[in-house]
């Protein structure tokens, strides 16, 4: 394998693939990236055998051939190569090694044989259809902040994606929780979508995810399994095996009959609560809302520091009562909502809450309340 | 094959297995009967670890020829004089030490009762039961066992080696002595080597630094508390006095030595917090309470016991400790110091000193100028420019110096402590934090998707059954069929990673084996810990003067101070003796 790339190009495709492999690995070759050159296009892919990510850029290939070489060092010397500068990759007849040449640097790498590498792509993955980019961007970015990270319940590490039907109309949606909280979001069934099954892609693999939606526009191809997902962007391809785990019948969690409606500035709500809850100095942060008709009273109380309140011009009708949220749970939810208003209906101090955009049904957060 | 009645002989030695596993149950069960024979008294010889011969000679009552005779029937005994299981005074009552013996060795007993004139013997071998013969002894009874466990080579094959039979006879002895301190034990070897020698002790403290140490008796407080007729006396060791293992904790009940788990488990619960989750407190306490109170008929060796108000015992226990080593306050322990001692080293020979040039006036000058104190001006209130407090007026003195941005140097009325202010700090951080979490409850997180946990039936009541205190720790659980709990809201200062289903199971096991959910609060604690870590002074801060007395002061006015949440001494102190000790002026 010879070629000569652009160090720009390399450096973009190399951050994209570099972040999907572990910095410790008990199988050597994980810690490598495959590097394939043929017909014009070097292809880079990394996995850590659960997401797999390749992605293709053009190169200027004088000789066909593949390897592998460590990922993160190779991305390092990349990094620390001159802007503009041309690199060239040589993989001779040694397998053994690659040279990389840049101007008046020379670096030998160690390299594993390319026929090692494993290959997580393959098998069937029946269901396809397309998302745009901001589509898939807001079903992501608005439920992975509930996203557990508690192990014992695996089956919460991950969104839960899939379709159903809302108010008579094909809807795909993405549900988050970690038991304290609930996410979820929908949009209208994009075609190819409606038979698909219900599945959980973990943590790691949305984080991979959001990073590559951040740079590329358009559409992105949805292909999945009961078992693997793949996302195809342009010239990069995520795969990446599923949670194997059934997500908790979220919809018996959502109450429906919450008839204690508040509706306040969402803006005005977040920064009032975080200036309240800087009395607190426990790690739960505890913040108090006391309702009465058409005034909030957000309050805290410290032992070390004493106490704090705010009131809040509000729209509330129904009979005055307390609740008490987690302040970080309170503003983890405000952050989402991109309207003016947000919607709260309470039942009783003990019983789950649902928050809303007022402006926006497509999203619906649970919260549950704290007991101070 | 028919069913039939065993022999008696047999029958004393399946009883026998139960009684005597071992030669110290012998010489424990020998020397409680020379003990309710109230003997002032007490000598035991073991030879080759007590499997060739054990004698115990005591100078208590004796038995007459015909008692004699009564005494290694099965069941036969003076301790109950009116039949009565529930009013149990005597250490022995049943009946089955001296046969079950006497099945297994060859066993004599020689006695003479006092006032009487005569001193008779008997012999008994596997069993068999020989004839009365005169002998010639002091008053008193001299019981002599020899080869133990002869007629029952199993037993015999599965003894440890003589060494650790007698390490463990004499640890049987000495339990009892601590609990009779008025009496003089002995304890001799075979090739009249002393084991044990303790005199008759006039009070408890002694006896016990006799045989615990003197850094026990030195560094431990003076436990006294009575509730409804139950009194509880002994020593407590202070937390940084802690040890590895749990055997230095010897629990009485009554004068009897027991290693009862509700009675462990209550002097955990004291410690908890002052020692960390692998360092076990030392304590020597002495329950009393009256017999019908409790029940020590449970246990072949009477190791355990059982109460009738175990919850009344256990608030007893863990009350007068936390009372107690609340107020030792900031005490750490002597023995701190004692190591401290040990790692000051006398300076190189003067000789080699002399031997480097010495510095020439020119560079005296130049060194002074360097460690010259900065004009007046620049340090506006050094800590003698303030009111001249005198050091006696604290406990820990008055601060001194700070010592590479880490240590306290204070000066007290007779010698000078060392403060180790992170450690200081963290404990003063934490005492707060957990004040505030008793008087304000402990907030709890309300839980979306409740936790079903599955749990063996059992455990599932149990934990069910506790429901309520574990809700003022935050808890909150419901049964939730049989063999399962829900758990609807946690503590919110666990956060969001806590592992509800590790945390029940953990809570469940505690519950069946201690009696008491130690693993919630020391959670909450744990969380508690490491924010005061987070949260307090760092070693390598520089401290003014006036910081450090402040930080002395909160010290003596905190419980628990001398230790951090670890265990570890939050400070030392040498006294003047010991420093002039170093210097050779004592």
């Amino acid at each position: 394998m010879k070629l000569t790339i652009e160090r720009a190009a390399l450096l973009r495709a190399l951050g994209h693939v570099q972040s999907v492999v572990e910095r410790r690995n008990t199988i050597p070759i994980l810690s490598n990236v495959m590097l394939k050159a043929e017909k014009g296009k070097l292809s880079l892919a990394a996995t850590d055998m659960d997401i797999e990510i390749v992605e293709r850029v053009p190169a200027q290939v004088s000789r066909d051939g593949a390897t592998t070489a460590p990922a993160h060092t190779l991305y390092d010397i990349v990094r620390k190569l001159r802007e503009g500068a041309q690199i060239e990759l040589d993989a001779g007849s040694d397998r053994g090694s690659m040279t990389l040449r840049s101007g008046r640097s020379t670096f030998t790498l160690q390299c594993l044989p390319p026929e090692d590498y494993p290959h997580l792509a393959g098998g069937e993955l029946p269901h396809t259809f397309q998302l745009t980019a901001s589509e898939l961007k807001q079903l992501i970015d608005r439920t992975r902040f509930a996203i557990s990270t508690e192990e014992t319940r695996y089956y919460l590490n991950g969104i839960y994606f899939h379709a159903t039907r809302s108010n008579e109309m094909p809807v795909l949606r993405a549900v988050a929780t970690d038991g304290h909280r609930l996410a979820r979001v929908e949009m209208m069934c994009p075609e190819g979508a409606a038979g698909m099954p219900g599945v959980i892609v973990p943590r790691k693999t949305v984080g991979e995810l959001r990073k590559l939606i951040d740079e590329n526009e358009g559409e992105i191809g949805l292909a999945l399994s009961e078992t693997k997902i793949r996302f195809a962007f342009g010239e990069a391809t995520l795969t990446s095996k599923l949670i194997d785990g059934t997500f908790p019948d979220y919809d018996r969690v959502i109450p429906t009959g919450n008839d204690k409606i508040l509706e306040v500035d969402c803006k005005t709500f977040a920064e009032a609560v975080d200036r309240v809850a800087t009395i607190s100095t426990e790690k739960s942060r505890a913040v108090k809302l006391s309702l009465d008709k058409n005034t909030l009273v957000l309050s805290a109380t410290s032992p070390e520091n004493g106490t704090a309140t705010e009131e809040l011009e509000v729209r509330y009708n129904a009979a005055p009562m307390e609740i008490g949220f987690n302040s970080r749970y309170l503003l983890d939810i405000a952050e989402q909502i991109e309207g003016e208003g947000v919607q709260f209906a309470m039942s009783d101090a003990a019983s789950p809450t649902v928050v809303r955009d007022t402006a926006d049904p497509s999203a619906l957060y649970v919260l549950m309340p704290m007991r101070v | 094959m028919s069913i039939r009645l065993l022999p008696p002989t047999l029958v004393n030695r399946i009883a026998a297995g139960e009684v005597i596993e071992r030669p110290a149950a012998a010489v424990k069960e020998l020397v409680e009967n020379a003990l309710d024979a109230g003997a002032s008294r007490i000598d035991v010889v073991l030879e080759n670890g007590g499997q060739t011969r054990i004698a115990v000679v005591d100078d208590g009552c004796g038995m007459s020829s015909e008692e004699l005779l009564l005494a290694v029937e099965r069941h036969c005994t003076s301790k109950l004089p009116d039949d009565d299981l529930l009013r149990i005074r005597h250490l022995g009552f049943r009946g089955e030490a001296l046969p079950s013996i006497g099945a297994v060795s060859r066993l004599e007993i020689t006695s003479r009762p006092r006032g009487s004139e005569a001193a008779w013997r008997l012999r008994v071998e596997g069993g068999e039961k020989g004839a009365l013969a005169p002998a010639a002894h002091p008053p008193g009874t001299r019981v002599e066992v020899r080869d133990l466990f002869y007629a029952t080579p199993a037993r015999l094959k599965f003894l440890k080696t003589p060494r650790t039979e007698r390490d463990a006879a004499v640890d049987a002895v000495q339990r009892l002595a601590m609990a009779w301190p008025q009496i003089a034990f002995s304890v001799t070897a075979d090739e009249g080597r002393a084991l044990l020698k303790l005199a008759p002790a006039s009070d408890r403290r002694t006896r016990l630094a006799a045989i615990l140490g003197r850094d026990f008796a030195d560094n431990a407080v003076e436990i006294a508390a009575e509730r409804e007729g139950a009194r509880l006396s002994g020593l407590a060791g202070l937390p940084t006095l802690a040890r590895a293992t749990a055997k230095d904790q010897y629990l009485f009940v009554n004068g009897r030595p027991v290693r009862d788990k509700l009675l462990l488990g209550a002097v955990r619960g004291a410690y908890q917090d002052l020692l960390a989750g692998d360092r076990h407190a030392m304590v020597a306490l002495f329950l009393e309470l009256p017999a019908e109170e409790v029940d020590v008929n449970v246990h072949p060796a009477k190791a355990e016991v059982r109460f009738r108000d175990s919850q009344m015992v256990r608030g007893l226990i863990v009350g007068a400790l936390r009372h107690a080593l609340a107020a030792a306050g900031h005490r750490a322990s002597t023995t701190v110091a004692a190591t401290a001692l040990h790692a000051f080293r006398a300076p190189p020979s003067m000789g080699m000193l002399a031997l480097q040039p010495r510095p020439s006036a020119r560079e005296l000058a130049e060194a002074q100028a360097l460690y010259a104190p900065p004009p007046a001006a620049a340090e506006p209130a050094p800590a003698a420019a303030e009111e001249p407090e005198p050091a006696e007026l604290y406990p820990l003195g008055l601060a001194r110096a700070q010592l590479h941005d880490t240590y306290i140097l204070a000066e007290t009325r007779n010698g000078f402590v060392l403060v180790d202010q992170h450690a200081a700090h963290e404990r003063l951080v934490y005492e707060r934090m957990k004040a505030a979490l008793a008087a304000n409850g402990v907030a709890r997180q309300a839980l979306l998707l409740p936790e079903v946990v599955e749990l063996d039936e059992k455990a599932a009541a149990l934990v069910a059954g506790r429901a309520e205190e574990l809700a003022q720790l935050g808890l909150v659980l419901e049964p939730f069929g049989p063999g399962a709990v829900v758990v609807r809201e946690v503590p919110a200062l666990l956060g969001d990673k806590v592992e509800v289903a590790a945390l029940v199971r953990d809570l469940a096991d505690e519950l069946a084996e201690l009696g008491e959910a130690f693993a919630l609060k020391e959670r909450l604690e744990e969380v508690c810990g490491t924010l005061a870590c987070h949260g307090s002074v760092r070693a390598g801060r520089k401290l003014s003067v006036p910081e450090m007395n402040a930080l002395l002061r909160q010290m003596e006015a905190t419980p628990h101070s001398g230790q951090c949440n670890h265990g570890r001494p939050t400070y030392v102190e040498l006294r003047r003796e010991d420093i002039e000790r170093l210097f050779g002026r004592r």
